[in-house]
């Protein structure tokens, strides 16, 4: 239960950073450099949709010295357009000199021994074409080939087409019974999940709750740092109890958070609505409302895959990652005089918040591998590993349990410790911290 | 009458003891001098009592009750180390720090109109303390020690930084308050102004107690080396008994001297000795009380 005092300390924290300069600037600003950024990433995307589809991409001159004699004629028919292909008689070294007057940008080699399969054949230029020009014309050569050779075994086009074939592979979570009531039925579409949604939702959370725990966990650690260097900490604990400060601090400055982040949605959410039309000054204004599509139908794609019991387990989670942190930062402040002097003793605390962000691919590839399992289980990991996994996939009752025994066991003990070392060091002034001084200060309590 | 009531308290960090068997008493309506030399294990003592720190041993008990979490509401505390948010508006840090030991908001906002005027920083109220001065800062540090009407008010080193006329408005709301009935403790190394405030005083040096109790009997226990005389004629007397080590001259002028009298020197036996003597006339023959610095210096010394 939240004392009296720590919701004074937690509305004063929150009203003197939410009413000062630099929270309004950089809460106005953020989203306003966020924007910008997706819009130009929505500019970029469109401009290379627009190239993808001919519309303002390069379109470059490209001769072809057919060794095979029969191959060239194939790549002119099989060319969507983009570029100019035509033939060349001549051989590589005057093919060089065409290509120093210009009448030229490339040409390709196409060797004999390609029809064997032991030949390659090469793009030659003298700058460098990017890797979309080299797939681009490795699909007409591939294509080119595949047609004379099918055509030299006398293949029909209903094998053609048996050979055309591909086969997608949709994946679907189900339980024992859902496979029982599923058994005598067709699975329903709408069960299937969206791995491109999962995998999005997945970074997307990891981030986020990686983010906002970094962030407003180096905020404590910082305002327990400016009230013992200005000394006002001494008056604060002889009117309250150090864990009481504490907690004040922590649950203020996630108020200011939760009050910034809540802002930015907002703003960002309509500055999305806005930027559209700005966007389309630039670009082609069927392109924008095109990627404006993906994004919204991205974001329909996350919450769709969001229920309720999720959300809530995420909302846990995350709580229960932020009090701990919040808690261990603020007792990293209250041991030193100065940010610098805080460097030794963040590295134990940064690197299990850094661990399942460096871990991030292998828990989405494998949610319910080793590596997630046991970074999930441990309690300075599992906030961000589990709520990445119960967002992706199924998550076995047991562990569950287990992580969230552990992560509010870990809650308490970590506020409980942090407590301890806030209390004995933070009018401890001229020490150098170190994890020794840590033990000490555990020991005297 | 309210009392705090110190009982044997120790407290030891690591293998230092800052704080030894101290046992000390300071009643309502009057004022307690903590004193001692630097590291003497002072302010140690004044954050057991704030709660801030918590003794290994013995009790401290406020009005009877062992000091806690609800005693902190009941006492106001200046720190030698003074520190206020910069960045803070003055009225609204008050306020802040007001609510903090439960004073209700609008009676807080009321208290620190008053107490802004009557320190004569008014206009300074919607400032931030980065703006103010040093004075200025110390007095705003003053007003918070007593906005909530604090039982028990410790003052360490309270005229620190303040200029004399300051120095005076600050001793005359210190008496003032001692008269409401509170309890106040003064821990300062300004032995003037202890021993204008001060009612009991404790002397502390390397966390044990020198010397405690009342100011006026603290002093009559010191020994009164000292004399005093004013008078008219010759003294060839006491020059003579100067040769021989008797006395000690340690201020002379034409009508009198301050006199230093060594251990075998009885003054009724001087002042017998200088009746007899033909043609002087004695206006005064007075045993002089040490004052508070010498007795800091003897005991300290000693110790």
């Amino acid at each position: 239960m939240m004392s009296r005092k720590s919701l004074l300390i937690m509305r004063n924290e929150c009203w003197r950073r939410v009413t000062s300069r630099t929270f309004i600037l950089t809460t106005l600003l953020g989203p306003a450099l966020l924007v910008g950024l997706l819009a130009l990433v929505i500019i970029g995307v469109s401009s290379s949709i627009g190239d993808e589809f001919g519309g303002k991409n390069e379109s470059l001159r490209i001769a072809i010295i057919d060794k095979t004699g029969v191959l060239g004629d194939q790549m002119i028919r099989e060319n969507d357009g983009n570029h100019v292909l035509f033939h060349f008689d001549g051989d590589h070294d005057s093919a060089v000199e065409d290509a120093v007057s210009s009448r030229m940008d490339a040409f390709i080699l196409i060797p004999e021994t390609i029809i064997s399969g032991t030949g390659q054949p090469v793009l030659y230029s003298f700058q460098d074409r990017g890797f979309r020009v080299q797939l681009e014309l490795a699909g007409i050569i591939e294509r080119s080939l595949k047609d004379h050779l099918l055509l030299e075994a006398n293949v029909t086009d209903d094998i053609r087409a048996i050979l055309d074939r591909s086969v997608g592979l949709d994946f679907a979570l189900t339980g024992y019974e859902d496979a029982q009531s599923t058994a005598n039925s067709s699975l329903d579409v709408d069960a299937t999940t969206d791995d491109v949604g999962i995998v999005m939702m997945g970074t997307i959370l990891a981030l986020m709750m990686y983010m906002t725990i970094l962030i407003y966990g180096t905020l404590i650690m910082y305002g327990v740092i400016e009230e013992r260097s200005t000394r006002v900490v001494e008056i604060i604990v002889s009117s309250v109890r150090p864990i009481d400060l504490m907690m004040g601090k922590v649950l203020g400055i996630g108020l200011v958070g939760l009050i910034q982040m809540l802002t930015w949605l907002l703003i960002i959410i309509g500055g999305l609505v806005f930027a559209s039309p700005i966007v389309g000054l630039f670009v082609d204004p069927a392109m924008v409302d095109a990627s404006s599509q993906e994004v919204l139908s991205s974001i329909d794609l996350i919450l769709s895959e969001l229920s309720i019991q999720l959300v809530m387990a995420i909302v846990v989670y995350f709580i229960g990652g932020y009090l701990m942190y919040g808690g261990l930062l603020a007792a990293v402040g209250s041991m030193v005089d100065s940010p610098q002097d805080a460097q030794t003793l963040l590295i134990p605390v940064i690197i299990p918040i850094m661990a399942p962000m460096m871990f991030l691919s292998v828990i989405l590839l494998s949610p319910n591998g080793a590596i997630s399992m046991g970074l999930s289980l441990f309690p300075l990991t599992s906030p961000v590993t589990m709520a990445v996994r119960l967002a992706i996939g199924s998550v076995p009752v047991w562990q569950l349990l287990i992580s969230l025994a552990s992560l509010i066991v870990s809650v308490f003990g970590a506020i409980w410790v942090s407590a301890q070392i806030y209390r004995s060091s933070i009018l401890m002034y001229g020490k150098k911290p170190s994890l020794k001084t840590v033990f000490t200060y555990l020991k005297t309590c | 009458m309210g009392s705090l009531v110190l009982r044997d308290v120790t407290k030891r960090f690591g293998q230092i003891t800052a704080a030894s068997d101290i046992s000390l008493r300071a009643d309502s309506g009057r004022i307690l001098g903590l004193l001692g030399p630097n590291g003497a294990g002072k302010t140690t003592v004044i954050r057991i009592i704030a709660n801030i720190l918590t003794a290994d041993e013995g009790s401290v008990t406020l009005n009877e009750h062992e000091v806690g979490a609800w005693s902190q509401e009941q006492m106001g505390y200046l720190p030698e180390e003074r520190g206020l948010y910069k960045k803070i508006k003055v009225q609204d840090q008050l306020r802040y720090l007001a609510q903090l030991k439960g004073m209700p908001r609008m009676e807080a906002m009321d208290q620190i109109q008053y107490w802004l005027d009557r320190l004569g920083i008014e206009k300074w109220g919607a400032r931030k303390v980065q703006d103010l001065s040093k004075g200025m800062q110390q007095k705003v540090q003053f007003i918070a020690t007593i906005l909530a009407h604090p039982k028990l008010i410790i003052l360490d080193e309270p005229f620190s930084g303040l200029d004399p006329v300051n120095s005076e408005l600050l001793c005359d709301i210190i008496a003032e308050l001692k008269e409401n009935g509170r309890i106040i403790l003064l821990a300062s190394h300004r032995m003037d102004q202890v021993e204008k405030l001060c009612d009991d005083i404790c002397l502390i040096a390397k966390g044990k107690i020198l010397l405690s109790g009342d100011l006026r009997e603290v002093k009559r226990r010191f020994k009164r080396e000292k004399l005093a005389l004013e008078y008219t004629g010759s003294l060839r007397l006491l020059d003579e008994l100067e040769k021989k080590g008797t006395i000690q001259y340690l201020e002379r002028s034409e009508d009198g001297c301050i006199l230093h009298l060594s251990d075998g020197c009885h003054p009724r036996d001087l002042l017998e000795q200088l009746l007899l003597v033909d043609g002087l006339e004695l206006f005064r023959f007075e045993l002089l009380q040490p004052t508070l610095n010498e007795i800091f210096i003897q005991t300290v010394g000693d110790s």
